[in-house]
C-alpha cells in the first residue's frame, strides 16, 4: 500500500518537474546572499542591482519570450546557512542558474550541492581565486588582477620595503600571500607579515611593529567592514602616513571612516568614477528604481548586475536553460556593462578592467590610473 | 620605550572599559551581561552628537546621562527582582544584551558608522611619537580611577555602599536605603560604561556588535578584581601588558586570547583572584 502511493508521488513530481521545464513559466534565478552574517552590509546592494537587471530584461521582453523572476535567499553569510540556502534553492525551488555574490566559506560549502543538482552557477564576488567547478562561473577579480596594480604603483612611488597586515582567515591570508609573492618577484621586500583574528579590536602590537620596520608601503587585507575600521583608526591615530593600500575597503566604508581613510589606494574593477555611457546608464536606472533607499553601487553589487545580463546571452546562445548547452555558451558570450565589456572566457574566469583609486578627504573615490583588460592567471588549467 | 606606552595605555584602555561591569559587580554581586550593549550605546552617543552637530566631547556627558538613565529603567524593571538569583540575572542581562543590539540595528542599520575622532594626531613622549589619543586614554583612566576612589572613601554614597558589599543585611537594619543605593549605584555603572563608549570611538569602529567583542575580556578582568578598583587596575596592567607582550614577540592571533586565559588560570590558582590587593 505504501509503496505504489510514494511511487506515485515522485512520478507526479517527476511529470510535474518536466512539464513546468517545458512551459513558459519565468525563467529562476536563485539567489543565495549573506542577508545576515558578515555579508550583511554589503547584501542588500547585490539584491538591489540583481532586481534591476532583471526589472530591465523582463521590460524588454525577458529571455526566450519568458520572463526572470529572483528567488533570493539567505545564506547567513557561512557555510552552515549557505548549504540551507543552496539546497533549498537548487532542489525545492528548482532554480534554472545561481547567480550570486557570497563569502568563500558559502561558496565551497554549496559548491558539491550545485555539483549534485547540476546548476549553472555564477559567483559575482571578488575572491582569493582558483575555485575549480564545471558548473562555476567567475565574472569578479582574483588576486593576480587586484594587487598587480597596486605593487606596480606604490613601486612607481619608490617603495621597496612593504609591511603586510590581515585578518586571519582565508581571505586576508590569501590576498596577503599572492601579495608577497608579487613584491618579492618585483625586486622588493616584505619586512614584516601580520595578523588578527576577524573580531580582533586592538592592533597596538602590530602597529608599534610597523612603525619600527622600516616599511615604505603598506598593504592590508583584513575582513570588510568593522575590522578594516578599527584598523584604519588606530593606524591614523598612530601617526602612520606611509603610502597605504587597503584589499578589503570599499567606496562605502570609505565614507564611513572619514578623514581618517582619505589617501589610501584601493584596486577594484568598478568605482563608480568610472567615466563611460553604460556606467551613467546603470547609475541613472539605479537611482531611477530606489530613490533615498539606494545603496550605493560597489566592487561587489555591479558583477551581480552585470552576471544577469551574461546569463541572458546565454541562455539566447543556447536556446534553451538546460545546463550543459548553457554552460557551454558561457565563456562565448559578453556583455558591455558599468565595467566595460566582461567575458568569462579564461577558464572560467573574467579578464578586467582594473582601477586604482584613491580616496579622498571627502570620502569619492578619484582614479589614479586604470589598467586595461588584466589576465586572470592560470585559475582553472583543467577546466 | 614604544613598548612601555603601548603596555600602559593598553592597560589604561581596558580599565576604562571594564570599570563600570566593576561597579556594578562590586557592589550588587550583579554580573551586567549587558556591559556590552551599554558601550555600544554610548558609542552611537557619539554618532547622534555628530550627526546633531555637537562638539565631539559633548557626546561625553552626553553618553553618561543616556546610559544612566537607561541603566536606571533597567535596574527597575529587569535586575530588581532578580538580586537574589545571580544566575538568573546574567541571562536576564544577556537578553537584554541582544535586544539593545537589535535595536541599535533596527534604528542606526547594521552598516559601519562615522564618528569624529575626538584628539587627532601624535604627540612626542619619550624619544618617539606616539598616539595623542592613546596618551589622553591614559589620563582618563587615572580621573576614572581617583574618581572612584573618590567616591567610596569620600562621600556618604560610598560609605554605604561600602557598607552593603560588607554586610548588607546589618546595613538595611541600620536604616540604610539600599534599594535607592543599588539604583544609583546601577545607574553610576551603566553611565560610565557609557562614556567608555564614547571613548572607544576614536579606537574601533562604530557598528551595532562592537560592544561583544569587548564583553569577555572586561568580564574576565572583573572576575579576578572582585570588587576592589585597585585590584582592577593591577589586573589592566598586567593582562593587558601580557597581551602587549604576547602579540609582540610571539604573535598577535595569541595576543588576542592572553587576557582570557591569564585570568582563568589566576582563578584556577585563587579563587578570589587579586581581590586582597
Amino acid at each position: 500500500m505504501k509503496m505504489p502511493t510514494l511511487f506515485a508521488t515522485v512520478a507526479s513530481v517527476m511529470l510535474a518537474g518536466s512539464a513546468y521545464a517545458a512551459g513558459d513559466g519565468p525563467i529562476r534565478i536563485g539567489v543565495p546572499v549573506g542577508l545576515s552574517g558578515a555579508n550583511s552590509v554589503v547584501a542588500p546592494s547585490v539584491v538591489q542591482s540583481a532586481e534591476l537587471a532583471v526589472e530591465e530584461i523582463n521590460a524588454a521582453g525577458g529571455v526566450l519570450g519568458r520572463p526572470l523572476e529572483l528567488v533570493i535567499a539567505d545564506d547567513a553569510s557561512g557555510a552552515a546557512g549557505a548549504q540551507k540556502a543552496f539546497d533549498s534553492l537548487v532542489f525545492q525551488k528548482e532554480v534554472d542558474v545561481l547567480i550570486s555574490m557570497e563569502t568563500s566559506a558559502a561558496r565551497n560549502a554549496g559548491l558539491p550541492i550545485v555539483s549534485r543538482g547540476q546548476v549553472p552557477y555564477i559567483y559575482t564576488s571578488f575572491y582569493e581565486g582558483r575555485s575549480c567547478n564545471p558548473f562555476l562561473y567567475v565574472n569578479a577579480w582574483v588576486p593576480e588582477q587586484q594587487v598587480p596594480p597596486i605593487v606596480d604603483y606604490m613601486k612607481g612611488q619608490g617603495a621597496s620595503k612593504y609591511f603586510l597586515i590581515g585578518s586571519d582567515y582565508a581571505f586576508g591570508r590569501g590576498m596577503l600571500e599572492f601579495a608577497r609573492s608579487y613584491v618579492e618577484s618585483t625586486g622588493g621586500e616584505v619586512v614584516g607579515e601580520e595578523y588578527l583574528p576577524m573580531d580582533g579590536t586592538d592592533w597596538t602590537a602590530i602597529i608599534s611593529k610597523l612603525k619600527a620596520s622600516g616599511a615604505e608601503a603598506l598593504i592590508t587585507s583584513t575582513a570588510g567592514g568593522a575590522p578594516n575600521v578599527t584598523l584604519t583608526k588606530q593606524l591614523r591615530g598612530a601617526g602612520v602616513d606611509l603610502p597605504y593600500a587597503n584589499l578589503a575597503v570599499d567606496e562605502g566604508t570609505a565614507k564611513s571612516m572619514g578623514a581618517d581613510a582619505a589617501g589610501i589606494l584601493i584596486s577594484a574593477s568598478y568605482v563608480t568614477g568610472i567615466d563611460s555611457a553604460e556606467n551613467a546608464a546603470f547609475l541613472k536606472a539605479m537611482e531611477a528604481k530606489f530613490g533615498a533607499d539606494l545603496r550605493t553601487p560597489n566592487d561587489l553589487s555591479v558583477p551581480q548586475y552585470e552576471a544577469v545580463y551574461l546569463y541572458k546571452a546565454a541562455v539566447e546562445k543556447a536556446g534553451t536553460t538546460d545546463a550543459k548547452p548553457v554552460l557551454d555558451a558561457l565563456d562565448e558570450v559578453s556583455f558591455t556593462g558599468p565595467r566595460g565589456t566582461i567575458q568569462m572566457s579564461k577558464q572560467h574566469h573574467a579578464p578586467l578592467t582594473m582601477y586604482l583609486g584613491q580616496v579622498q578627504p571627502d570620502g569619492s573615490v578619484t582614479v589614479v590610473e586604470s589598467f586595461k583588460d588584466v589576465d586572470p592567471g592560470e585559475q582553472c588549467p583543467k577546466l | 620605550m614604544t613598548l612601555l606606552l603601548d603596555i600602559v595605555t593598553t592597560a589604561a584602555i581596558l580599565f576604562i572599559v571594564s570599570a563600570g561591569l566593576l561597579a556594578i559587580f562590586g557592589v550588587l554581586k550583579i554580573v551586567n551581561f549587558a556591559h556590552g550593549a551599554w558601550l555600544t550605546v554610548g558609542a552611537y552617543c557619539a554618532v547622534v552628537a555628530g550627526g546633531l552637530g555637537l562638539n565631539p566631547w559633548l557626546a561625553l556627558p552626553l553618553a553618561f546621562a543616556a546610559g544612566a538613565v537607561l541603566g536606571g529603567v533597567t535596574e527597575r524593571l529587569i535586575v530588581r527582582p532578580l538580586y537574589a538569583r545571580p544566575l538568573d540575572a546574567i541571562l536576564a542581562t544577556w537578553g537584554l544584551g541582544i535586544v539593545i543590539g537589535q535595536l541599535v540595528t533596527l534604528w542606526f542599520g547594521r552598516d559601519v558608522q562615522f564618528t569624529e575622532s575626538l584628539l587627532p594626531g601624535t604627540i612626542h613622549v619619550l624619544g618617539t611619537t606616539y598616539s595623542l589619543y592613546r596618551i589622553f586614554a591614559l589620563g582618563a583612566a587615572v580621573v576614572i580611577g581617583l574618581g572612584f576612589a573618590f567616591l567610596l572613601e569620600g562621600t556618604r554614597l560610598g560609605l554605604s555602599a561600602r557598607a552593603i558589599i560588607m554586610n548588607e543585611a546589618l546595613a538595611r537594619a541600620l536604616g540604610l536605603d539600599t534599594a535607592r543605593i543599588r539604583l544609583v549605584t546601577f545607574m553610576i555603572g551603566t553611565g560610565l560604561t557609557a562614556l567608555a563608549g564614547v571613548l572607544l570611538t576614536p579606537l574601533t569602529s562604530v557598528d551595532p556588535t562592537m560592544g561583544v567583542a569587548w564583553l569577555i575580556g572586561s568580564f574576565m578582568l572583573v572576575m579576578v578584581a572582585g570588587s576592589s578598583f585597585g585590584a582592577l587596575a593591577v589586573a589592566c596592567l598586567l593582562f593587558g601588558g601580557a597581551q602587549v607582550l604576547v602579540s609582540t614577540f610571539i604573535s598577535p592571533i595569541l595576543g588576542g586570547i592572553t587576557v582570557a586565559v591569564l585570568c582563568a588560570l589566576v582563578l584556577r590558582i585563587s579563587s578570589k583572584g587579586f581581590a586582597r590587593v
